[in-house]
Parts: structure tokens; C-alpha cells; sequence
């Protein structure tokens, strides 16, 4: 399994649901687990995160075990058995 | 008028002790940014008697800054807030040090070595991420933000946790103005404060860890990295 976390404005559009567990395949990638949640998620998400294009929206940062995914693989990046996925759009203002 | 410490602060010391006071008494901070953030931080750490404070900014008072940015009132629109921040923590605390530096930060700033704390209560990332590379090494820099009824704060330790920019890589600011209330601004500066107070005792709550709150539900997570 492979736990997806949603934090801030994403969490309140989610009802308040903290975190899912999904189901973890071998070759899996963020992109493959954010179709997966969006596949069992009624409210539409992942319009927030990804563009029709497939690039990431730069309204959300991801965290995958803590680290950036834009420092990895971006939506390609493997993802393990275990693994933690935040989702987290912070707040930009002082 | 000159008023013993003792009496002072002998509500804040019946909470922390004489011990935790010496250590707030002997802290440096640089507080960049005097809008919502750092005109709360800054008065809650001249009021709490934190030895010296570096303040960085270059704006003035705008009507718009009078709802949330506590150090301001009408008569201040158009001064420049660093100019008002100091005449006003000033007569909160004249025993402390303040002091001002008119400047953005950007890439060539620097941060006096005495600093103990950086604390980020700026407006935008790309000078966030400047302030955080202007950091010292095994300095303390503690980041807050505010959108709407979400904010959050983190405490990074230079040259050990995650540069700030690979943190929030890939974020942009947000065109426009940034929806922000008065309560919410003050409820994040006061955590930031509450957290400045744990790093100056040595013991820091929020290292490497977002403390993410969402007014809306009041809910408080944390988010590691």
C-alpha cells in the first residue's frame, strides 16, 4: 500500500479527509498513483495538480517520503511499497 | 521610565522561569518582513525582551496593511514601516536593541553573524529563498505562511534539513493579491513566536516539520521533510 496525505485548501475540497491508502503495483509512478486516487475519488483533484498536459501546476508542492518530487523524476518518479505522498499547497503570503 | 525586569515580566516568568528569561534576554533575532507576520513577531518578542532585533524592509503603511499589521495605525500611512516598527517596539520595550536595516532581500544580502534566528515573515518565495541562502550555517530559520484561513510554520537548521528551495520547488506566487485576515496572521505569528521561544531554551518543535493549520476546521497536522 501507498499512503497519499492531502494537507491545507486540498484537504477542505477532500471533505476534510486526511489521508488514503492505495494500492501499491510494481512500475507504479506519482502520476500512475494520482490517476489511481482520482480513479476512486469522486471530487476532482487532480485538475489542481496536473495540467491537461500533463505538467505539474506550481500551486501544490509534492512530497514524496519528504523530498520534492520536482528534485526527482517529477511525475515519473518510482514509487515503493510504503511510500508516503504529500500533497501540499502552502501559503504564500506574510 | 526605567521598571525593574522583575516586575516587568513577572506574569511571563510564572509561566517560563527565570531561566528561560535569561535565554530570551540573551537571543538575537533578524525578523525580515514588517507586514502581518513581522509586525506581530516583532512585538511579541520587543514585549517578551528578546536582547536585539534586526528588522529588514523597505515598504511603507498602506491602507491596505491596517486590518491585520498590528504595529500600524492611519496616522502611519505612507511612513516607511521600518521607521514606525522601531519608534513603536521601542516604547513597548526601550531595553531592548533594534536594530533597522531598509533593504530587500535578494541575493546579496547578508545576515550580521550575531544572528541567532532568522525568521521568515515575508510576502513572496523568491525572497524567501534568498533569505535562506543568506542564512549562516548552524543558524536557526524559522518560515511562516498565510493564504486565506491556511498558513503554516517551519523551523529549518541551515546546512543540516532541506535548503527552503528545494522544499517548495516549483511553487509560484500567486498573481495578485493574497487573500490573508487579521486573526489569521496573528494566530501563525503567534506560533512562530511560540517556536522562536522553544529554539532560544535549545529545543525546537517544529525542525524539519510543518506544522500545517487550517482555520477553517481548526485542524493542526504536521508534515515532515
Amino acid at each position: 500500500m501507498l499512503r497519499l496525505q492531502f494537507y491545507g485548501l486540498l484537504r477542505l475540497m477532500l471533505s476534510g479527509k486526511e489521508a488514503l491508502d492505495l494500492p501499491w503495483q510494481e512500475g507504479d509512478t506519482v502520476g500512475r498513483i494520482l490517476e489511481k486516487f482520482q480513479a476512486v475519488e469522486t471530487i476532482p483533484l487532480t485538475h489542481k495538480l496536473i495540467s491537461e498536459q500533463g505538467i505539474l501546476h506550481a500551486g501544490t508542492i509534492i512530497l514524496l517520503n519528504r523530498r520534492n518530487i520536482l528534485h526527482l523524476d517529477k511525475l515519473d518518479t518510482p514509487v515503493r511499497d510504503g511510500d508516503v505522498l504529500a500533497l501540499f499547497p502552502p501559503g504564500a503570503g506574510g | 521610565m526605567s521598571v525593574p525586569d522583575s516586575e516587568r515580566f513577572s506574569r511571563q516568568l510564572l509561566v517560563w522561569g527565570e531561566e528561560k528569561q535569561r535565554q530570551i534576554a540573551g537571543s538575537t533575532l533578524l525578523i525580515a518582513g514588517l507586514g502581518g507576520l513581522g509586525a506581530t513577531v516583532s512585538q511579541i518578542m520587543a514585549r517578551a525582551g528578546v536582547a536585539t532585533l534586526h528588522l529588514v524592509d523597505d515598504g511603507a503603511v498602506a491602507w491596505s496593511d491596517l486590518h491585520r499589521q498590528s504595529l500600524y495605525g492611519e496616522c502611519d500611512v505612507g511612513r516607511k514601516k521600518l521607521q514606525v516598527a522601531e519608534e513603536r517596539l521601542k516604547a513597548i520595550n526601550s531595553g531592548i536593541d533594534i536594530i533597522a536595516h531598509e533593504s530587500r532581500i535578494d541575493r546579496g544580502f547578508c545576515i550580521p553573524p550575531e544572528v541567532n534566528s532568522v525568521v521568515d515573515c515575508l510576502d513572496n518565495f523568491v525572497s524567501r529563498f534568498d533569505l535562506h541562502e543568506a542564512t549562516p550555517t548552524g543558524r536557526f530559520f524559522v518560515h511562516g505562511g498565510i493564504e486565506g484561513e491556511q498558513g503554516q510554520v517551519l523551523t529549518l537548521m541551515k546546512g543540516t534539513s532541506q535548503p527552503l528551495d528545494e522544499i517548495f520547488g516549483g511553487y509560484l506566487q500567486p498573481k495578485g493579491p493574497i487573500p490573508v485576515s487579521a486573526d489569521n496572521v496573528i494566530i501563525i505569528a503567534g506560533l512562530m513566536c511560540n517556536e522562536l521561544f522553544h529554539i532560544m531554551c535549545g529545543a525546537p518543535k517544529l525542525l524539519d516539520r510543518f506544522l500545517v493549520v487550517d482555520l477553517s476546521s481548526f485542524t493542526f497536522s504536521f508534515l515532515e521533510v
